[in-house]
């Protein structure tokens, strides 16, 4: 089992400006730290048609009221949603997902060490054809490789993924290695395993992170509120 | 609005949560998910407000209404979609919930 960067298309040299735009990161930075309703919100405004702020900080009094703790930070998040909100609707939805895996990069890196985290990967095997579609993100610890796909919701997971990343973990065993395989949604649990009771794609060595367990990710318990 | 019970939100968020399953309905290919989100959402809504007599504050009325409102502005299905899957969330927190389930599981296994 290897790991190479995968060739870029047109696609993927359009999407690498978004994904290099400092919006993204400044979004991911700021959700990487926040409360299990500071990232509710992000989503709502993100995914909105309000633009007024004033909207959302009505809709959410205990992440935007006056006593809401931590209420820099989710008026940062709600700023920088906005702007996201306010691009057209194909950049709206590229923004969102280069904001998911900037996100599960920054905190997958707290864990697994940012030298070791890689974005845009394809995993090799021998004698196994390379899938068409790269990973999202790999951790390349020797022993304790993963390969992860991001979603900005739970529609995202289909068959294909799910076929593409248990492959992957099939594989590796294979070759007598272990890879551990997963997706991280941001979107509810209860989303994620209605999408999943849809599929009938193996899934049982695949992990599913929502947006309620994004911290585990870094190796840590959901901030509450 | 001070006279606004529990339960009055309730009835405003399970039609705001009916305005965006119907348009969501409208993606064929996507309506056994869409009919299922909006069960499961419904049931969430419900155990948000375990009375429905109760009287709430004008922060949280203001919440549910504005929600609704937000749901009432969706126009595409792709996007009602996304907000059936975040409006029960949304209506449960501004209702002084939190998220439904278990503790948050080590990505270990799937869901």
């Amino acid at each position: 089992m290897r790991f190479q960067d995968a060739a870029r298309d047109a696609r993927a040299v359009v999407y690498a400006g978004i994904q290099a735009d400092p919006l993204v990161a400044r979004l991911a930075t700021l959700a990487a730290d926040a409360t299990y309703g500071q990232r509710l919100m992000a989503r709502a405004v993100m995914n909105g048609e309000s633009t007024d702020p004033a909207t959302w900080r009505t809709i959410f009094p205990t992440v935007l009221g006056p006593d809401a703790p931590d209420l820099g930070r989710a008026e940062a998040i709600l700023a920088a949603g906005l702007e996201v909100a306010e691009r057209g609707e194909q950049v709206r939805s590229q923004f969102r997902g280069a904001f998911v895996e900037s996100l599960a990069q920054v905190l997958v890196a707290r864990r697994a060490g940012g030298a070791a985290v890689r974005r845009e990967r394809r995993v090799l095997f021998d004698g196994v054809a390379a899938e068409i579609h790269p990973y999202d993100l790999t951790v390349e610890t020797a022993g304790r490789e993963e390969a992860w796909d991001c979603k900005w919701g739970a529609r995202g997971i289909n068959a294909d993924v799910l076929n593409q990343l248990d492959d992957a973990r099939r594989h590796a065993v294979g070759e007598e290695r272990a890879l551990r395989v997963g997706l991280i949604v941001f979107d509810m649990r209860t989303s994620c395993a209605v999408r999943l009771s849809q599929q009938t794609a193996p899934r049982t060595g695949t992990a599913v992170v929502t947006l309620e367990t994004l911290d585990a990710l870094a190796g840590r318990k959901a901030a509450p509120g | 609005m001070p006279d606004e019970t529990a339960g009055d939100l309730l009835a405003t968020a399970l039609a705001g949560l009916a305005l965006l399953a119907e348009l969501g309905e409208t993606i064929e290919d996507e309506w056994t998910y869409v009919t299922k989100l909006a069960e499961m959402g419904r049931a969430r809504l419900r155990a948000a407000v375990p009375d429905p007599g109760a009287r709430v504050s004008p922060a949280t009325a203001a919440a549910i209404e504005a929600l609704a409102g937000e749901a009432g502005r969706i126009a595409d299905p792709h996007r009602a979609i996304d907000w059936l899957s975040t409006f029960p969330a949304v209506a449960e927190l501004a209702l002084g919930g939190f998220p439904a389930g278990p503790p948050p599981r080590s990505p270990t296994a799937g869901t």
